[in-house]
């Protein structure tokens, strides 16, 4: 009798824990509905941009709030497919916008950035070529966008005959270590050089195309289907020409076709 | 059999407990991809970044014991006014965010950091991005948790034991090796294996410090995460392989834990 009711209560307990879990789960996705909120995902090179653009949109519509989630897009579409909330994503290449379709209405080409040769302002270094000295330079893994253009980029250039030091996880760690100085040069987007052009430069890669990698954006297929107005005019206001302006500022390349 | 006595509320808090700790586990488990197992573990450099992992963990908690023990016993023999002093300095990577620790590394050790600048001048050579740095990235989180757990059996050891040793004319030396470390075997051996554990999951300070380069600084912790954006299959099965060896910590530790706890 008392093996029983041990048995019973432990089953309780575990029912209790699921069905509180469960109520939590199904009652997330619905504030939304007349939610002023627009959560973005986008990739990390678009930061410095984006942070400032949202501020303005918020202050020109008040009582909407632009939260964005700045990340590697491989990781942000694989959040995404596993079931992140999210009303507008933006990808830095193609691959992670296919990967996380069955989520994704309206997709389209966004913008156009490339990957460069970057080092410190007072660097020896002038060309790529000059990577096969002994020094220590890093790039992108290949499960990153800046990683797959990178690899592109140097394949293309040929003559390469000493490998990077360390394949970083995202555009934003490889950026980081060479601005500590912890490496003599990194293949990093040409937005994240003018952002920081008082203390890195850049050298281009020779084959341009090869370099270059496709940006693509896109509203939740949840979000369009509630059409969740803010959503819809932030989608819009990140397509305008007045926001081209100011990402072709930073360095994306804006008209670009693929 | 002693009988429980354990309250309602007590008992389901702890069955909630069980659930929230033993779920996850149970649906890591049920996301391997078992007819595929051995092909997704084998997909990309997932078997250098284990076999890396393994001996560079390894050799930082071989290194941690080494130099943990005889910490643990100076800060048992100190003075209380050292002791306080040290003991949060020694203990504080145990709390520390993983990328602190990684910047705090980089700091000491890039060939900008505090010494690093002066062996990159004499040598030309740089800590980071190497296999050294993993090693000493575990050193760093590793040692604390030696001289918690061993600090803690020293200072069980009874007084009597060490004055009679001394009595009979043991030398400082002779009274560490020959009485204090052999009482204190249990919890060694426990600080030892939780300090391997924790040096084999290191992911953020590694990163950060080492970088990741297949085979040379690519860890099995890092190898999961960048396996998670191409291959979630492969990721699963590492992150079980890596629940198989936590298991086995704690079933290998049990005795010297039950030990260590009762004393």
């Amino acid at each position: 009798m008392r093996k029983i009711s041990k048995a019973m209560r432990t089953r309780v307990a575990c029912l209790a824990f699921f069905s509180l879990s469960s109520l939590v789960l199904t009652q997330s996705p619905v504030h939304g509905v007349q939610s002023k909120t627009v959560n973005v995902l986008a990739a990390s090179s678009l930061q410095p941009s984006y942070s400032l653009l949202a501020k303005k949109f918020e202050r020109a519509n008040p009582g909407v709030k632009i939260k964005i989630s700045f990340g590697s897009s491989a990781m942000l579409s694989s959040q995404i497919i596993a079931g992140a909330p999210f009303d507008i994503f933006v990808s830095a290449d193609i691959a992670s916008m296919a990967a996380a379709r069955s989520e994704i209405s309206r997709r389209s080409d966004y913008v156009a950035n490339s990957v460069v040769l970057a080092v410190p302002l007072d660097s020896s270094i002038t060309k790529v070529s000059d990577l096969n000295q002994n020094l220590e330079w890093i790039q992108c893994a290949n499960t990153a966008p800046c990683g797959t253009a990178a690899n592109r980029a140097l394949a293309s250039e040929g003559g390469l005959t000493r490998s990077p030091v360390s394949l970083e996880v995202s555009a934003s760690s490889t950026l980081a270590k060479l601005i500590s100085g912890a490496v003599d040069a990194a293949i990093v987007y040409e937005t994240d050089v003018i952002a920081n052009q008082s203390k890195i430069r850049s050298i281009s890669f020779a084959d341009a195309r090869a370099a270059s990698t496709q940006y693509q954006i896109g509203t939740s297929k949840v979000a369009m289907a509630k059409n969740k107005r803010w959503t819809n005019a932030f989608f819009l206001h990140l397509q305008s020409s007045e926001v081209k302006k100011i990402l072709a500022k930073a360095g994306f390349k804006v008209n670009i076709v693929k | 059999m002693r009988k429980k006595r354990i309250d309602p509320l007590s008992q389901a808090l702890a069955y909630i407990a069980i659930c929230v700790i033993s779920l996850p586990i149970f649906a890591l488990v049920v996301k391997v991809p078992w007819s595929t197992f051995f092909f997704s573990l084998n997909s990309g450099d997932s078997l250098t970044a284990v076999k890396l992992s393994l001996w560079t963990s390894v050799l930082a908690a071989l290194i941690s014991l080494i130099l943990g023990v005889p910490l643990a016993w100076w800060l048992v023999q100190s003075n209380p006014k050292v002791t306080r002093i040290f003991r949060p300095l020694v203990l504080a990577p145990i709390a520390l965010p993983p990328t602190v620790a990684g910047l705090a590394l980089l700091g000491l050790l890039s060939r900008r950091g505090v010494i690093g600048t002066y062996i990159y001048q004499q040598t030309g050579w740089q800590m980071p991005f190497t296999t050294a740095a993993v090693v000493f990235t575990g050193i760093f989180i590793g040692v604390p948790y030696v001289v918690l757990i061993a600090e803690s059996t020293f200072a069980q050891l009874p007084d009597d034991i060490e004055d009679a040793a001394l009595v009979d004319r043991a030398s400082h030396s002779q009274l560490f090796r020959m009485i204090a470390l052999p009482q204190a075997r249990d919890g060694i051996a426990t600080g030892s294996l939780l300090a391997w554990a924790r040096i084999l999951g290191e992911f953020g300070a590694t990163m950060m410090f080492a970088g990741s380069m297949p085979g040379i600084t690519q860890t099995w912790t890092v190898q999961i995460y960048q396996q998670l954006e191409v291959s979630p299959d492969s990721a699963y099965a590492l992150s079980f392989l890596m629940v198989v060896i936590a298991m086995v910590i704690f079933v290998l530790i049990r005795k010297p834990l039950k030990n260590a706890i009762r004393r």
